[in-house]
C-alpha cells in the first residue's frame, strides 16, 4: 500500500469516526447556539441539530421538470393524510425495503406546521401515487438527482435522461395485460447485484410501484427493472409487470441509474 | 451602492493595484508547484484581474504530492472534509428557498468560495483525497434562522480548524494556500456575524483548535452519517419479474 493510501485510509477513518458520531447523537430537537454568542468555546459546542421552532412560510415544492429529491427514511413513523400528527395515517414507513436495503422516498412538498418541519413524500403503497406526510426528523439527508428513466408502454421502449437530455435508449418488455405495467412516476428504491437467479440477469433495481393485481406476490408486489434469461422475447408484453432489458442493456442501465432516480411509467 | 461581494464588480484590476509587479511575483512563488493547467489558471485570473486568492491557493496546490510530507497530506485531507462539509450546507440552502436578500446572497457567495475550496483541495490530493461524506443537514437548511446560526458556528469553526493547523503544516506551498483560505474563511465568520447583528471581530486572538476538537465537535452535529445502503450484492429480488 502506498503512502497515499495509507493517509486516505486514515482519513476515511476519520470519516468513519464521524459517521458513528452523527449516528449516536440524539435527534432531539435543542436549542440552538444564540447568534449573539461570541467565545469560541460557545461556537465549538456546534449545538445546533434540528431547528427547535420554524416559522416558514408557504409550501416549498421539491424538484421540477428534470430534478428531483429523495432521502433515507431514518426513523420508522407513521405517513399521515396532511401535515399534522392527529390527521389519519396513511402508511406506516419503514426503514427498510423487503430486500433488505435502505428505504427512500421521494420528496415533493414540505410545509411548516406546529413549529415543525414536515414533508410530503411518495409512499410505496396501492393504490401507486399515494402520498403522506412525515416530520422532516423522520428522514435523512436530502439527496438530489437529475437522472430518470422514461418507460414507453406504448413503444416498448426505455429512454434515460440525464436533465433534459436523453442519453441511451432499449427495447423492454412489460407486464402482460392481466398483470399490467402501473403507470405512474416512481423511484429506484434499490439496486441488487450477484443473485442467483438468471431470470433476473446480472443487475436488477427495486421500483416504488407496485402492480395492483399480484398483490400476493412475496413482498406485495413490488414492480422492477431487471434483464432476462429469455432476450428472445423482447420487446414485449412477456413479464409478471416487471420491466425487462436484454442483458447488455440492463448493463449499460446500470452505469447510469442510481437508486434515489426518477422512473416514469407512461 | 457598489456590490461589495461580487469580484467582477471590484472597481480596479490587478494590474491598476500591482503597478510594480509585487503581487504578480508572489503569484509566481506560490505557484512553484503548479502543473500546466494551475498556469493556464494563472494567466486566466492575471489577466481578468479578478479572483487573485483563488488562483494563487490552486497555484499552490495544485501538485503537492511532490512537495508536501504525508502529516501535509492529512492536513490537507481535513481541510477538505470540512470545505465538503461547508460546500454541502451552502448548496442545499441555496436550493431550499428559504433564504432572500443579503443572507440567500452570503449563502451563494460563501457556497462559491466552499466550492471552489473543495475543487483546489481535491486538485492537490490527486488519488489521496478522501471522498465526501454523506450529510444530513437536519432542517437547519430550511429555517433561515436556524441557517444563519447554523453558519456562524461552521464559519467560526472553520477560522479556528485552520488556525490550529498551521504550525503544523511543513510545506510553504501548502502553508501559504491554506492561508489563502483561512483568511476566506475569516471574512465569511465576519460577514456572517454582522448579519446575526453579533460583533464582526469579537477579540484581538483568535483561539485556534486542535483537529481532535474540531472533529469531535462537527461529530457532536450529526451533520455527517452514514450513506444510506441501497445497493446490495447478493440480495435476492422480491419483485414481481
Amino acid at each position: 500500500m502506498t503512502l497515499s493510501a495509507v493517509l486516505a485510509a486514515a482519513l476515511t477513518a476519520t470519516v468513519v469516526l464521524l459517521t458513528g458520531a452523527g449516528l449516536g447523537s440524539s435527534g432531539s430537537s435543542s436549542t440552538p447556539t444564540p447568534p449573539r454568542s461570541t467565545g469560541s468555546e460557545a461556537s465549538l459546542n456546534l449545538a445546533l441539530r434540528q431547528p427547535a421552532s420554524v416559522s416558514q412560510t408557504g409550501t416549498f415544492r421539491f424538484g421540477n421538470a428534470t430534478t428531483s429529491w429523495w432521502a433515507p427514511v431514518a426513523n420508522a413513523a407513521p405517513a399521515y393524510a396532511s401535515p399534522s400528527p392527529r390527521a389519519r395515517v396513511v402508511a406506516r414507513l419503514t426503514t427498510r425495503t423487503p430486500e433488505g436495503t435502505s428505504n427512500i422516498v421521494r420528496l415533493l412538498e414540505r410545509v411548516a406546521r406546529g413549529g415543525k418541519l414536515w414533508l410530503k413524500v411518495s409512499l410505496p403503497v396501492l393504490p401507486n401515487g399515494t402520498t403522506g406526510w412525515v416530520l422532516r426528523s423522520d428522514v435523512g439527508g436530502y439527496q438530489r438527482t437529475t437522472t430518470r428513466l422514461v418507460i414507453d408502454r406504448g413503444r416498448l421502449t426505455a429512454t434515460l435522461y440525464r436533465g433534459a437530455r436523453s442519453v441511451y435508449r432499449a427495447g423492454i418488455g412489460i407486464g402482460q395485460r392481466r398483470w399490467p405495467t402501473p403507470a405512474g412516476t416512481f423511484h429506484v428504491r434499490n439496486r441488487l447485484t450477484k443473485f442467483a437467479s438468471p431470470a433476473y440477469g446480472p443487475v436488477a433495481f427495486g421500483l416504488s410501484a407496485r402492480s395492483a393485481v399480484l398483490t400476493d406476490w412475496p413482498a406485495g408486489g413490488f414492480v422492477g427493472i431487471h434483464g432476462t434469461n429469455r432476450p428472445d422475447i423482447l420487446p414485449g408484453r412477456v413479464s409478471h409487470g416487471c420491466i425487462r432489458l436484454r442483458n447488455g442493456d440492463i448493463l449499460r442501465v446500470a452505469r447510469l441509474l442510481a437508486p434515489g432516480d426518477l422512473v416514469v411509467v407512461r | 451602492m457598489t456590490n461589495i461581494t461580487d469580484e467582477k464588480t471590484l472597481p480596479f484590476t490587478l494590474e491598476e493595484v500591482d503597478k510594480d509587479g509585487a503581487i504578480a511575483e508572489a503569484h509566481e512563488t506560490l505557484e512553484r508547484f503548479a502543473d500546466s493547467r494551475a498556469s493556464f489558471l494563472k494567466k486566466a485570473a492575471l489577466a481578468t484581474g479578478g479572483v487573485i486568492g483563488g488562483g494563487a491557493a490552486l497555484g499552490a496546490l495544485a501538485s503537492p504530492a511532490g512537495a508536501a510530507t504525508s502529516g501535509d497530506v492529512a492536513i490537507l485531507n481535513y481541510a477538505l472534509t470540512l470545505e465538503y462539509l461547508e460546500a454541502a450546507f451552502y448548496t442545499e440552502a441555496g436550493r431550499m428557498g428559504v433564504l432572500n436578500g443579503p443572507l440567500a446572497q452570503f449563502a451563494r457567495v460563501v457556497g462559491q468560495h466552499e466550492r471552489a475550496h473543495v475543487a483546489a483541495l481535491k486538485k492537490a490530493l490527486g488519488s489521496a483525497a478522501v471522498a465526501s461524506p454523506t450529510f444530513d443537514f437536519k432542517g437547519t437548511t430550511e429555517d433561515a434562522t436556524a441557517f444563519r446560526q447554523t453558519a456562524q458556528v461552521l464559519e467560526d469553526t472553520g477560522v479556528m480548524a485552520y488556525a490550529g493547523q498551521a504550525p503544523r503544516v511543513a510545506s510553504n506551498a501548502v502553508l501559504a494556500a491554506a492561508l489563502a483560505i483561512h483568511t476566506v474563511e475569516a471574512r465569511h465568520a465576519s460577514w456572517i456575524r454582522h448579519l446575526n447583528d453579533a460583533p464582526p471581530a469579537p477579540r484581538a486572538f483568535d483561539q485556534p483548535r486542535s483537529m481532535e476538537q474540531v472533529l469531535a465537535a462537527v461529530g457532536r452535529t450529526g451533520f455527517i452519517t452514514r450513506a444510506p445502503q441501497t445497493t446490495m450484492p447478493g440480495g435476492s429480488p422480491r419483485f414481481t419479474g
